[in-house]
């Protein structure tokens, strides 16, 4: 166990010192590293934000599969459950509305972080999983697929909510 | 506000505690507190493991059929408030309470029934093989009873009271 939280301590001191660097790319990617390595053996998994390099499942029928997410706009540390982020579509399928390479807006739909909610619970889903929008927030694609939060209520995906197969 | 149910343990979730697990295929798992997350994240079967309500519900421990379940049952559909309503519905809660506890009370008593006889068998018989860890055996012999023999043992008093009345 004291050897899993001297790994931490180490991540949390290289992530400190990194974090003066503005033009930090792959460094970033260290952290979230340094923890899955340190925790997922001995503890269970510390779950985080969703940053830059973040793979991300699309689930919707937009036609990309896999996207990587290049920027989480608001947000210092990262997206959560409910935000939108820039990302890059890594794997489409054949024929559809984006391609391999795109520059894409998405809403983070699930993600593993857990959420608190305002009556003091919290929620946190399987995957991370993003739904693709145009720079308006209106979706892409015209399904949904798998549970979505209330969150996105708040924060005006109202139309992602009506397309949702099962709303958590 | 909804009072739920720990997919683990099965005991209440207050608002404001535990976390809500939401599935891929939608099936979502509240947990009332780490110690059962955790052990759901380990793939522990609750009815393996023997604090939680669902071991002993399957096991006999605890009562399973009763009346005073079914109103608790989930209702979907939301009532109109009536103020008459809920007043009796309070009062009602609190007797419902106390006598699912009579009769778990009872279902424990009736459980344990046959236990007292039996220590009682097996201390006489512990005393009959056992008695010579207690007794010399050559006391036993001038004395065949299992009882200690008595022995008188002097106090003083006097000088303890004194101490005292400071």
């Amino acid at each position: 166990m004291s050897f899993a939280s001297e790994w931490t301590a180490v991540g949390r001191s290289l992530l400190g010192s990194l974090g003066n660097n503005s033009s930090g790319l792959l460094r970033t990617t260290s952290h979230d590293i340094m923890t899955k390595l340190a925790c997922g053996n001995f503890y269970s998994q510390q779950r985080t934000f969703i940053q830059m390099r973040t793979n991300l499942k699309v689930v919707d029928n937009s036609g990309a599969k896999r996207v990587m997410c290049i920027q989480a706009l608001k947000g210092k540390k990262g997206a959560r459950l409910g935000d939108t982020i820039i990302a890059s579509v890594k794997e489409a399928q054949p024929r559809g509305k984006v391609k391999k390479g795109e520059v894409v807006y998405g809403v983070v739909v699930r993600a593993a972080m857990q959420r608190g909610r305002c009556d003091g619970s919290e929620i946190k889903f399987d995957d991370n999983a993003v739904v693709l929008v145009n720079k308006q927030g209106e979706p892409i694609g015209t399904r949904v697929f798998g549970p979505v939060p209330h969150e996105l209520r708040k924060k005006k995906h109202v139309k992602i909510l009506t397309l949702a197969e099962h709303i958590a | 506000m909804r009072l739920e149910k720990c997919w683990f343990c099965s005991s209440t979730i207050y608002p404001g505690h535990g976390i809500q697990f939401v599935r891929n295929d939608a099936k979502i798992f509240r947990f009332c507190r780490s110690k059962c997350h955790k052990n759901f994240k380990m793939k522990r079967n609750p009815r393996k493991v023997k604090w939680t309500k669902a071991y002993r519900r399957l096991h006999g421990k605890d009562m399973t059929q009763d009346s005073t379940f079914e109103f608790e049952r989930k209702r979907n559909r939301p009532e109109r408030y009536d103020r008459n309503i809920a007043e009796n519905t309070l009062k009602a809660i609190k007797k419902i309470d106390k006598v699912r506890v009579d009769r778990e009370a009872k279902h424990h008593a009736l459980r344990m029934k046959g236990k007292k006889a039996k220590e009682q068998r097996e201390a006489a018989k512990e005393l009959e093989q056992s008695i010579h860890m207690v007794k010399a055996p050559t006391a036993l012999q001038q004395e065949p009873s299992f009882t200690l023999p008595k022995v008188k043992v002097q106090v003083s008093n006097p000088q303890e009271n004194r101490l005292m009345e400071e």
